[in-house]
């Protein structure tokens, strides 16, 4: 043991079952034996092929076989924590889990990982929001590494017009982790693969650009284009420039909505609703308002029959579906749209003296969930397009449905629970405010969100504001309930929370009455 | 089989001193020819399919050499066909993944070496365990010991793997023995290289016909015999392949200068030792360890002679074996005290009882054995602690991370034909009220993670119907209960159907026919389109359900959500009893898109008229519920951030993945979920119609969007 301690290179592939991670590994190995170098890869794919989180775990040795006298390193199977020199990841959160298991530390490791996303379906299924925070990984990621090489690979492959694994090849090559294996070795194991090679190269040369570049900057996220407005929303708009910006720039775009929603004016009514939520904001940013004018703007443009058949024969919509599923100019696209109007929805717009006795005759025969038309639509075309754009051309009479006076009844109903709460408390109205997110969707999605607020309206903002709750246990209660609500479909969670909070509120209730 | 094993093949076909480049159990594979082994069979499933997959695309080379192949339907058959070995001087091997498939096979291994073996039999088992494993953690080690089999676990490199193969079949011989050939997951994955040598063709094969019978009851498990079988298996075979095992040195010694302590290692977990002891400052990288190492390349039997002389002067040694019981650290224990060496045995008392060994997980087991046992001048002469290091490391993660990454469960893939089930199921459950659900092992099995929570047991392959039989009469609604096409025919036409209706089950059986044994590599099955030997197979679960007399059988394509729906509503409700089975049918959309994506790329490429299917969905019409993820899960199915200002909710998304299998749609409808899903068909090298239909289309749709607000 007395010449210099030479030892494997390692390095750590982490990936997701079916993302090509196999052939990356392979392509690594190759390189290194077409370098003359011994190399040993192993992996688990098991299970986790289907989607799954996996790793791929490599050793080069890197003296040249021609060089070692028939002596062989004992490589290892596993990586070990802190003993990782080259970190790939094909995705942030797999960064942020190798970051976890040890597998990145300051003195060793490369990091080389994709920034783009995949959500895990903890995060896809929840109600609301439920990704994970981007940014510790983020910073993990730089403070815990030698030098980490964070940029949207997968973009960077579909720019090329190839796959991640081997953009994330080409970034491999470039870091200069494995100075032994050479350029030429990593092409010949491409070459060697047989499949898809030039596509391959090509992005195998993206990546080691990317790499050389180390620029890694990501693209912003395209900005809005704002849509063209007539000049009387203009002049509406016009009436809200001494708010802050943040402020005036949702309540612009709740103007816009609800007259192309409706009319211009239910977007003046909409204005007036937001001053008098204005007119008892005391926060210095007027935040309360911004975030009132938000939820009422979603919930004065409440989704229904018109509102889909507007949005899906807009103009626009078709040019958005083409660049959707990349259908190449010249290509005609077929679009099928899938409707199940139910007797909810129709009832929507007949008026109150028709709807209302036929919803409660359907609900009495448990049909409200029954009743329903299945339409698959085509609207590429001419008749289908025309259906739905006779439907969108209901809109006037949406005002003189059930339904529209039902929701304003509501929305002021809470608009007034919001200002009598934001002269009690802004926490408190601040909380009564965030409750409208439960309300939103379609049939029976909206049915649940609706019940669950009114839940909350009545076990806890009702007796909030009648005096009979602390505004801070309130406001704090009504936070977890809706939380809670957002926690799973069945409702049991809310359930568990609102029955807590009685509970304890109850000494509280029984203490004031003293 | 879709896939195609062409450059593997070639490798098997190498000659003496060239050199052989690829994964582990592909080592084997070329070591069974190399040690001329007549017959090879086994049962798909990781990590060991590659061995069947890649001999069944060698039916050329195997014609030659004669030897025969069979794909059987499960196990237990393959370890019948070691029988062969019982009679005849023919060497034979069979394969599965363990432990499960050594369970199924038990019983015929239990006669097997009972009767003992004349040519050399061997077992190679990939053992499923720790991480990547799908399959409950247990030994497969308890096998070999109650049926007096051997047991080799060889140190994983491709070499030692292939010597250990060709010296098995001797061993088998030499003790009359079966021999288990055990690999872990990753061993059987590893990528190396070995030099080949030639392959032999067996002295009895398809080309060197067998023509007397050998009649001898002693081989004949049948009492007198047995007893005198258990005879011959305790006083002759165990005593001959411990001889054998020493006298081949299959055991092996590294010595080193700290010679009052040692380590005691299963082949297998050598490495990792070795890495270990390198990261602690008492090995060099090529294995020239400081500790003397015992490798027990046989694990089964031990021979407790070479036990007593590695300890022999020690004042401790360290037991290296994954998993519980400890059987390892118990045969040191006995074979030390029955010699009375007085060496101190440390094993899982510095390592853990349960669970993989991984690097650090070996790593903390050896520096804590140096730290209770080596002298005091070598541990102050060691580095700083490897494992203080790493744990500092992980703590100082987990701090800049805040809360822990959330895991990523293995789910249906994209499109998959059994996805569709659940969501129907999902629709069912909620206006019925849930039921108790059995559930089997297959691709199927995923029903039981998020999005869809469904299934209350699984207790083994092709068992999801006979697991039902103790608690359907006992519970108040119909049970359900789910079978792969890959069950129904390793077991489950018997075990399950048969015997459900045997006994007047009133319950409701999912057969999921995708048409392949899907989830471990899309091997052929009976009821498959097609057959290895490309012909058909001339076999039908339809066929055999009718055959097996069950009257209420309805045949429903998965992706018809709302027809799956109804029939599952018709089963639940039903008021004729008796046992309703519904055969799931729609193939495994990998298999799919592997057979249709290049003859669609030749139609493409030669300009013929291809219509793409895929799904989207209207940005502004999602609200940000995901109501239509948790009813699929499907991973084309995911979400992006809102471009809406008003919103903040991620909108639902559908990926350039999507292969427009319809679920979407289906369940947007039978759930009646949210209109903004939609359907698109894109007219890849439109025709002189499409593109006339498409611009007068056009036209008019412009035109209607003109007239409003211009």
């Amino acid at each position: 043991m007395s010449e210099p301690l030479v030892r494997p290179i390692t390095v750590l592939i982490a990936a997701m079952g079916g993302e090509g991670g196999g052939v990356l590994t392979d392509w690594v190995v190759k390189a290194a034996e077409h370098a003359g170098l011994l190399v040993q890869s192993t992996s688990i794919p098991g299970v986790a092929q289907r989607t799954g989180a996996t790793t791929y775990y490599v050793e080069i040795f890197p003296i040249p076989i021609s060089e070692l006298d028939g002596r062989e390193p004992v490589f290892a199977l596993y990586p070990s924590a802190g003993d990782v020199d080259l970190m790939i990841a094909s995705e942030l959160l797999e960064a942020g889990r190798a970051i976890q298991n040890g597998y990145v530390s300051p003195d060793r490791t490369v990091l080389i990982a994709s920034t783009h996303r995949v959500y895990t379906i903890g995060e896809r299924s929840d109600m609301a929001d439920g990704r994970l925070d981007e940014g510790p990984v983020r910073r993990a990621a730089q403070e815990l590494s030698r030098r980490a090489l964070l940029s949207d690979f997968k973009r960077a492959a579909d720019k090329a017009g190839s796959v991640m694994n081997a953009v994330l090849l080409g970034a491999l090559a470039a870091t200069s982790v494995l100075p032994m294996v050479k350029q030429d070795s990593f092409v010949a194991a491409i070459r060697a693969g047989g499949k898809a090679i030039a596509s391959n190269l090509t992005g195998f040369e993206a990546g080691f650009q990317l790499a050389m570049s180390a620029k890694g900057q990501e693209v912003p996220t395209q900005s809005l284009v704002r849509p063209k407005v007539s000049s009387r929303v203009e002049r509406l708009i016009n009436e809200v420039k001494d708010d802050p910006v943040p402020v005036r720039e949702i309540i612009e775009h709740g103007v816009r909505r609800l007259e192309s929603y409706q009319d211009l004016s239910y977007a003046r009514l909409y204005l007036t609703r937001v001053s008098r939520v204005r007119a008892v904001d005391t926060t210095h940013d007027k935040s309360l308002t911004q975030e009132a004018a938000r939820q009422l703007a979603l919930r004065m443009a409440y989704e229904d029959v018109v509102r889909v058949a507007q949005l899906k024969t807009a103009r626009e919509r078709m040019d958005r579906v083409r660049a959707e599923i990349k259908a190449v100019p010249g290509e005609p696209v077929r679009v099928t749209e899938f409707l199940k109007p139910g007797i909810e929805e129709i009832c929507s717009l007949l008026p109150g003296a028709i709807a209302r006795p036929l919803l409660r005759w359907a609900e009495n025969r448990n049909l409200t969930e029954k009743l329903h038309i299945g339409l698959a639509l085509k609207t590429s075309s001419v008749t289908g397009f025309l259906a739905m754009w006779l439907l969108a051309r209901l809109r006037p009479i949406r005002r003189l449905g059930y339904r529209f006076r039902e929701e304003q009844l509501m929305i002021d109903a809470w608009l007034h629970q919001v200002c009598v709460g934001a002269q009690r408390a802004p926490e408190l109205a601040r909380e009564i405010i965030s409750c409208a997110r439960l309300i939103k969707g379609y049939g029976e999605t909206h049915r649940r969100g609706y019940k669950n607020y009114e839940r909350i309206q009545e076990t806890l903002i009702a007796p909030a504001l009648d005096g009979d709750m602390p505004f801070g246990d309130a406001a704090d209660a009504i936070e977890k309930a809706v939380a809670a609500a957002l926690d799973n479909p069945d409702g049991s969670a809310l359930g568990d929370v609102l029955l807590g909070t009685a509970d304890a509120s109850k000494p509280a209730v029984a203490h004031a009455a003293e | 089989m879709e896939r195609s094993f062409k450059k593997e093949v070639a490798q098997l076909r190498l000659g003496e001193g060239e050199i052989f480049s690829g994964e582990g159990i592909l080592a084997v594979t070329k070591a069974l020819l190399q040690s001329g082994v007549s017959y090879i069979g086994g049962y798909q499933g990781a990590p060991v399919s590659h061995l069947l997959d890649v001999m069944v695309d060698s039916s050329e080379l195997l014609d030659e050499l004669g030897v025969h192949l069979e794909t059987p339907t499960n196990e237990a058959a393959a370890a019948a066909m070691l029988a062969a070995s019982i009679n005849y001087p023919m060497r034979g091997a069979v394969t599965w993944k363990s432990v499960v498939g050594t369970n199924v096979a038990s019983d015929a291994l239990s006669n097997l070496s009972s009767a003992g073996v004349i040519g050399g039999a061997m077992i190679v088992i990939g053992e499923d365990y720790g991480e990547g494993a799908s399959i409950i953690q247990e030994r497969s080690h308890a096998f070999a010991m109650k049926s007096s089999m051997c047991l080799l676990d060889p140190r994983p490199n491709l070499t030692s793997i292939v010597d250990t193969v060709e010296k098995g079949f001797e061993l088998s011989e030499a003790s009359n023995m079966p021999v288990m050939l055990q690999l872990r997951i990753r061993a059987c994955h590893i990528s190396g290289r070995f030099a080949a040598r030639d392959n032999r063709p067996p002295l009895i094969s398809r080309n060197q016909l067998l023509s007397e019978p050998d009649f001898n009851i002693d081989r004949f498990c049948l009492p007198p015999s047995t007893y005198l079988q258990e005879k011959h298996k305790i006083e002759y075979r165990l005593p001959a392949a411990e001889r054998f095992v020493t006298e081949n040195k299959l055991n092996e010694v590294f010595d080193g200068d700290l010679s009052d302590i040692g380590i005691i290692t299963l082949g297998g977990l050598y490495n990792g030792v070795v890495r270990a002891l390198e990261r602690v400052g008492l090995s060099d990288i090529y294995g020239a360890s400081r500790v003397p190492i015992y490798v027990m390349n046989v694990a089964y039997p031990v021979v407790p002679k070479e036990l007593e002389e590695f300890c022999l002067g020690k004042k401790s040694v360290l037991v290296v074996e994954e998993g519980y019981p400890d059987y390892i650290e118990q045969a040191v224990h006995v074979a030390l005290r029955k010699a009375d060496v007085q060496t101190r045995v440390l094993g899982k008392q510095v390592l853990p009882k349960v669970g993989e060994y991984t690097a650090d997980v070996v790593l903390g087991g050896v520096e804590k054995f140096l730290e209770l046992e080596a002298s005091g001048n070598l541990t102050a002469s060691l580095p700083s602690s490897a494992i203080t290091h790493s744990n500092a490391l992980k703590a100082r993660a987990a701090e800049l991370l805040g809360t822990p990454i959330p895991p990523r469960p293995p789910s249906f893939c994209t499109g998959c034909p059994e996805r569709p089930v659940f969501s129907a199921m999902k629709i069912v459950e909620k206006e019925l009220g849930p039921t108790h659900i059995a559930a089997d092992v297959g691709c199927h099995t995923f029903s039981a993670l998020p999005p869809f929570n469904l299934g209350n047991t699984m207790v083994g392959y092709g068992l999801g119907l006979a697991s039902s039989a103790g608690v359907g009469p006992n519970f108040g609604k119909r049970v359900i209960s789910i079978m792969g096409d890959g069950g129904f025919w390793h077991n489950g036409i018997s075990s399950g159907v048969a015997s459900a209706n045997f006994n007047k089950h009133d319950s409701i059986l999912v057969i999921m026919k995708n048409g392949y044994s899907s989830a471990t590599g899309w091997q052929f099955l009976p009821s498959s389109k097609g057959n290895r030997f490309g012909g058909e197979t001339g076999m039908s679960i339809e066929n055999a359900l009718k055959g097996l007399g069950i009257k209420w059988v309805r045949t429903v394509r998965t992706y018809n959500v709302s027809k799956m729906a109804k029939t599952l509503r018709q089963a639940v409700t039903e008021t004729k009893k008796g046992l309703k089975v519904i055969i799931a049918d729609g193939e495994c959309q990998l298999a799919r898109q592997r057979r249709l994506r290049p003859l669609l790329k030749k139609r493409l490429d030669s300009g013929r008229r291809v219509i793409r299917t895929r799904f989207g969905i209207d940005d502004d019409l999602c609200t940000g519920d995901h109501s239509c993820i948790r009813m699929s899960g499907c991973p084309s199915l995911t979400i992006k951030p809102n471009p809406d200002p008003l919103r903040t909710d991620p909108v639902a998304h559908v990926n350039n993945e999507c292969v427009g299998c319809g679920l979407c749609g289906e369940v947007a409808h039978a759930a009646a979920l949210c209109p903004s899903f939609y359907r698109a068909e894109i007219v890849q090298n439109p025709n002189i119609w499409d593109r006339l239909l498409d611009s007068w289309r056009q036209a008019l749709i412009g035109a209607l969007q003109g007239l409003v607000r211009a």
